[in-house]
Formats: structure tokens, sequence, C-alpha cells
């Protein structure tokens, strides 16, 4: 190799950066991306509409001690470890339910067709069977489930929070249909058949013997007018996944959303939304768990979504849940639309919706 | 007088014990085994240990990264002799210099962070502190995980630096430990800066209400669309890899062609630097062509966070066919012109890091234990694959490649008159 004089490099140096920067500038221009990125999609897709919809919070406690539920978590391996695998700590906790740190996450829904009819499901079913039994009884789902008045039973996903507690809608009404999202794990479907998890307290005495779907991700699966589910494939933690939301198309009002969790996120959600929904474009309300900082923890990330969320012209917001407070006061703090709660069975703080309060769009 | 600084590593003479390519693949094999079993040991969600949580465990395999580092390249394996470097049998060698390794790991995180820097200076650098002043163990222990494995990730870019491309200049002349001690503390003092100039400011929205008046505002929000440190630790990964293509792929060429210090070692650092900066724009345009441009709040997918993160990921898993082209098949090709034998090992190395890419999504879940999906909030795919490289280094630094290759005898090497010199 020769030696290279000092203008050769100078020149080689020169050249060099030239290329580089035309070559990083090259890359990240907005010819470059017109070029090859294809142009966001306008929603087609017709789900037909409905006149109102009315959202009653069942439970959205769904662990009473966070530090314990996280000390569990930790003492487990983390966040990646398999739910079934954790032994949640079910005795002696004093902000608990009867010394049982579960809680749940339940809501029941209620939709009036344009015609007038009201038809009533039922999304999620919280975790601690006794709490739960507790807060149907509250609300007197369990008349209605042992009526038929709920027709079906939707899993948001296979979080210990919102479908450990299912033995608590099948003792009421074990033949009601099921709608669970693609990505459920073999224990989630043993539960229901009525099996026994001791290691991290889980029983069902109520085998499931009604219909049981499984709802694909990659399109929208129409329940009734103006009512569908659309479910997406995410890897969440404790090993789950898969989560299904409710989308709603309200005559005269636009786009309503309902969310279990929104481990998908509720800005990708709502992107999602508007590439897919006939008039998706409209996004009313939003009802339902936010998977911010469901443990009060933080990332910058977070922020990101907060300073994003008022883009989205969303005029009611009934967050909860894995929401966290953090979040819901940073939400306030940015002027967005949060509906307040009434704080009320065993509901902390009424800076939003909490156990036993509705809302309506 | 050329002032060339002797590496044990680039003197000493390896001597392959079997044919190529059955002892690339007898030693890469097993280096990935035992790769398995440790992540399976220590970190697995499914295993004994499961460090995996996932930021606890991530912040030691950085941290056994940069320290492998200070042993072999700045402190030229100071305290230990050439004599022991050349006489004890591999797998000795490679158990006490692996305790050593851990030992370091060990100060840093338990004595230096988390007991004095965390507890004298910044708190989120310390898990006990933070847990102290009133947060979860928990998140107490990730936030102080992801602050202290972020030191390691920029030391492990800028301490090559000075070895690779400067040569140690100034301080090339200076004999060992002074060398080795200049030469980390100049490194170490950097990546402190660098650290509070790029991940200081993440802590600043981290905590409620943001710590404005301790740290500054993200001041990359503007043109990132994020106020996530992900975005540095993006272009930093892709900073790291770099300037290890350059090491072991391009084998310092073409800097190495220059001269003179420290010109030769300024080119190197901003060609290493607009290299990489190339490379982090091609992985966020690649990542738009494939689902599409990010949305600023989004998650998952479309987080612009993750897709910087996702840049460094799919940058540092170019490293993974890099070193085992170098490492365990002699870096071929070497017969042609510089330049054609890089270009080919670019290519073996671009093709091979897609299939590793393809494999690693399909099969990482029964593997590894993690979960299914590109984008998960709490799984960083950097840390099973840097722990491979973890002990890939481990293999080849502290252990002479053995069972494939050995130590060329005592007595050659005596043959070498400036590595004498070196050792007097
Ligand atoms: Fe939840
Ligand atoms: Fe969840």
């Amino acid at each position: 190799m020769s030696d290279l004089s000092r203008r050769d490099f100078l020149k080689g140096l020169a050249v060099g950066g030239t290329v580089g920067y035309f070559a990083m500038a090259g890359v990240s221009s907005t010819v470059m991306k017109n070029t090859f990125i294809p142009p966001a999609k306008v929603g087609t897709e017709d789900i037909g509409e409905c006149k109102s919809v009315s959202v009653k919070v069942i439970s959205e406690t769904s662990w009473f001690n966070n530090p314990l539920l996280l000390e569990d978590i930790k003492k487990a391996g983390g966040l990646l470890v398999n739910q079934y695998e954790i032994p949640w700590t079910n005795t002696g906790v004093e902000e608990g339910w009867k010394g049982d740190n579960a809680g749940g996450y339940a809501t029941l829904i209620e939709v009036e067709q344009l015609d007038g009819s009201k038809r009533k499901f039922l999304l999620d079913t919280g975790w601690n069977v006794d709490w739960t039994d507790e807060c149907f009884k509250r609300e007197g789902l369990d008349k209605m489930l042992a009526n038929g008045e709920i027709e079906f039973l939707i899993i948001s996903h296979e979080h210990f929070d919102h479908y450990w507690g299912i033995e608590s809608t099948l003792k009421h009404r074990p033949d009601i249909p099921i709608i669970v999202p693609k990505g459920f794990y073999p224990e989630g479907f043993e539960l229901l058949k009525g099996a026994e998890f001791p290691k991290c307290h889980l029983s069902n005495k109520v085998p499931h013997t009604g219909p049981l779907e499984v709802r694909e991700s990659g399109k929208v699966h129409k329940i009734m007018p103006g009512v569908a589910s659309i479910t997406f494939d995410v890897p969440i933690i404790t090993r789950v996944f898969g989560e299904e939301v409710l989308v709603f198309n309200v005559k005269d009002k636009g786009i309503g959303i309902v969310t279990g969790c929104c481990h998908m996120g509720i800005i990708s959600l709502m992107e999602h939304v508007k590439s897919t929904l006939k008039g998706g474009d409209k996004i009313y309300a939003v009802q339902g768990g936010l998977h911010i900082s469901p443990f009060e923890d933080w990332d910058p990330q977070y922020d990101d979504l907060v300073l994003a969320l008022h883009h989205y012209g969303i005029e009611r917001l009934g967050c909860n849940h894995c929401t966290g407070y953090i979040t819901a006061e940073k939400m306030v703090a940015a002027n967005l639309p949060v509906i307040k709660g009434t704080a009320q069975f065993k509901s902390k703080r009424d800076i939003y919706l909490g156990n036993g309060d509705s809302m309506t769009f | 007088m050329n002032h060339k600084d002797y590496l044990w590593l680039e003197t000493r003479d390896l001597q392959p014990r079997m044919k190529q390519p059955i002892q690339g693949f007898i030693n890469f094999l097993l280096v990935t085994a035992l790769f398995l079993i440790v992540w399976w040991i220590c970190m697995d969600p499914r295993g004994i240990l499961r460090w995996y949580t996932p930021q606890y465990g991530y912040m030691y395999i950085r941290w056994i990264l940069i320290a492998s580092i200070w042993q072999a390249y700045i402190f030229n394996f100071w305290p230990f002799s050439y004599k022991f470097m050349e006489t004890r049998h591999p797998l000795i060698k490679g158990i006490i210099l692996i305790t050593v390794n851990l030992g370091i790991v060990g100060f840093m995180v338990w004595i230096f962070y988390y007991s004095i820097i965390g507890r004298l200076s910044i708190p989120y650098l310390s898990a006990p502190v933070l847990t102290e002043l009133g947060m979860s163990s928990f998140f107490a222990r990730e936030y102080s995980s992801l602050a202290i494995l972020m030191m390691a990730a920029i030391a492990s870019w800028l301490s090559p630096i000075w070895p690779v491309c400067f040569e140690n200049h100034p301080w090339h002349g200076m004999k060992q430990p002074a060398r080795g001690f200049t030469v980390w503390a100049w490194t170490f003092l950097l990546t402190t800066y660098i650290f509070l100039c790029l991940m200081h400011p993440h802590y600043h929205v981290l905590f409620y209400p943001w710590q404005e008046f301790a740290a500054a505002f993200p001041w990359w929000y503007k043109f990132a669309h994020t106020l996530s440190g992900n975005f540095n630790v993006g272009w930093v990964m892709c900073g790291t890899i770099s300037i290890w293509l350059l090491e072991l792929t391009f084998e310092r060429y073409p800097f190495c062609l220059i001269k003179k210090q420290p010109l030769r070692g300024i080119a190197g650092f901003f060609g290493v630097l607009v290299f990489a900066l190339v490379m982090f724009a091609t992985f966020n345009l690649l990542q738009d062509i494939s689902w599409g441009v990010a949305v600023e709040g989004a998650k998952r997918l479309y987080a612009p966070d993750w897709r910087y993160l996702h840049s460094g990921e799919l940058a540092c898993m170019i490293l993974v066919p890099a070193m085992v082209l170098n490492f365990y098949f002699d870096n071929w090709p070497k017969k042609y012109a510089p330049s054609i034998n890089i270009a080919i090992r670019c290519l073996i190395i671009l093709v091979t890091t897609g299939i590793l890419h393809y494999l690693y999504y399909k099969f990482s879940p029964p593997i590894l234990g993690t979960q299914p999906g590109y984008s998960h909030p709490q799984q960083f795919p950097m840390a099973p694959v840097i722990l491979w490289i973890n002990i890939m280094l481990y293999h080849n630094w502290f252990m002479d490649l053995y069972p494939g290759k050995k130590l060329a005898s005592r007595e050659e090497y005596l043959l070498n008159p400036s590595i004498v010199a070196e050792k007097v």
C-alpha cells in the first residue's frame, strides 16, 4: 500500500464528506420517501350506523396495590414472564378485596340501534372472581346474564385482569357466546374448559358450553349495525399476544372506540381506524384503558402520545384503568376532554371514569 | 520512527488446529451453544435467574461488552503479563480473564454507579437510591439500568476509536498501565459528556413532573419527533457497529493508508460518524418503506422512537456475521486487493444479516423465550445479540479461539524483535 500525500488525503476527505452528506440527505429526503412509500389509505369499510352507545364501567380497578403487583412481577423475573407462572399475591393485602390484590376489568356496553331497539354485551370479565361477582351484583349483571339480556362476551385480550374472572360470567350463563382475539395461548383455552392453575391462584369451576369464536387479525368483524371489532397482532407484556377493540359508528357524531387495554396504542389504533373504516376520519369518542402508565411508570414515548393526541379531535375521552393517573393528569393539563368519574366502589380518584360510572355517545 | 502500538491481539499468532471451514463451524457452533446456555441460565424469562426483566439483564450484557473492550483494547490485558497470556492454557486464562471482566462489571454497576455516582450525584444512576426515594423497586431498577447501560453503549462506540483510529495517539509511547489508564480516563470522560448531552435530557421527561431545572429539554424533539432518547440510542449503535466494521471487516482500510497521526484518527473518527449516520438514515428509510411512515405519539411499529431503536438493532445484527467471518472464517477472502476483499466480505455480511434477521424474529420466541413480533415495548433484541457477541469476544480475546485454534509456540514469538522490545 502506498503512502498518501496530505493533499490526496484532504481531497479524499472532501470527497468522502460530500458523498456522505448527500448519501445521508438523499436517503432521508422527501423525494425519496414520496417515491418509495405508498400514500396513506382512506378508509372505505362500511360498518353501518347505530343511534347511541352507552358504556358502563363495571370494574376498572385491575389491582388494588400497585407496588405489590410490581413486586410480584419483579420476583417472577420481570415483564416478559408468562402470566400463568407468576404467584400473584392474593392474601393479606390491606387495600385489596378481602385481602386479595386482584380486582379486574369489565365493561357493559349497550347499543341503541337506529330503530330504537337496545342490545347489550359484555367486554371483559375481571380477574378476582369474588370481586367480579360483587361488581356484577352491584350493577345487576348477574340477572342480565342469567336471563340472556347480555348477548355475548367479548374478551379484549388474555391478560389476567381482563380474562381470568371468566367464572363470574359463566356461573350465571355457561353457554354464553364468547369471542376472543387471535393469539390466545393454550392455557387460556384450558381455563375456559375448567382448568386450574395453582401457581397463579387461578381456576374456573364452570366449563364453557356455548359457542367460541377466535377473531383473526387484519379484518373488520361486523357485530351488528354500527358495531364491529378489530383484532391487532400485538405482543404484550407477561407473554400475552393479540388484542381486539370495539368500534362504533354513531349517527351524526362519528366513530366511537372502546378498548380493554389498548396495547396497540391509541394513536396507532386511530390511524388504523382512519385508514380502514368509512367515516374513520372523525373519531368522536374513546373509552377504556389506554395502557399508557398502568403501573404509574413512565417513558418519554408517552409524552409523545399526550402531546400528539390533540391532533385527532377527540371530543370525549373516557379513559381509565391502565391509562394511569399520571397520564390522566398530563392529559387534563393538555386540555384533552377527559371525562371525570365519581371515585366510588374502590376506584381511587375521580380524575377519570371509575367503577360504576358510565358515558354515552 | 513509526510508533506502532503492539496490541497483544495484533501480535499473537493463532494457528489452526483443523482445516477450514470445519474448524470455523465447530468453533462457531460451540460458541453459539454456550451463548444459548448462558442466556437460559441468566436471561431467559423461562430460565433460572430471569434477569431479562428486560433492562436489568440488558445492563449487565452491555457492561460485559465494554469491560471486555477495556481489558483487551485499552489496557492490553494489563496487569497480566505477556508470559501469562502466552503460556496459560486457554481455558484457565479464559476463566481468569472472565472473572476479572465480571468483577469490573460488578464494580461499575454496584459500587461506581449504585453506591457512588447514584448516591452522591444523579439518583437515576442507582436502583437503591431511586427505591429509597419512593419509586417501586421494580421500576427503580429498570430506570437506573437503562441509564447505566446507556453509559456502556456510548463507551462502546467511543472507546475503540482511540486504539483503532488513533492508535492511542498521543499516548502511544506510554507504558502500561499508564497508557491504559490515560486512554481509559479520556474515553470515559468523553463518554460521560456525551451521555449528559444524549441521554440526560431523556430523564428530563421520564420523571413526573418534568425535571426542567435539572436536565435540558430533549433537543432532538423538533426534528426527531420524539422525546425519547431512543433517537440517540439508534445512531450511537450505528456508530458502534461502524467502528467495529472498520476494525473487523475493513481491517482499518482505507484509513490505514494515512500514515500520520492524529490525522488518521480524526479522519477515522469522522469517517465512522458519517458512515454511521448514513447507515442510520438508510435503516430509518427501509422501515418507512416496509411499514409506512412513523406517526408521532404512536406505539409499537409506528412509534418514531421505536423506529430509531430498531435501526440500532438492525445495525447490531450486522455485527454478528461480521464477527463470525473475522473470528471463525479468517475474514475470508484475503487473496484479492483490499477493496475487492472488503467488497466481497460486505456482500457476505449483508446477505447473512438478512438471514439472521429473518431467523431471529422467527425462532427467538421458542429459543430465547421472547415474544413474537417486531416491536414489543419491553423487548430489546440487542440484549441477546450483544450477549452472543460477548461470548464470541470472550472466546477470541480471552481464550484464543480454543479449541479450533492455538497460539503459536513461544519460540516463534520471540523471533519478532518488536514484541520483545515491548515486553522489556
Ligand atoms: Fe389492562
Ligand atoms: Fe392488558
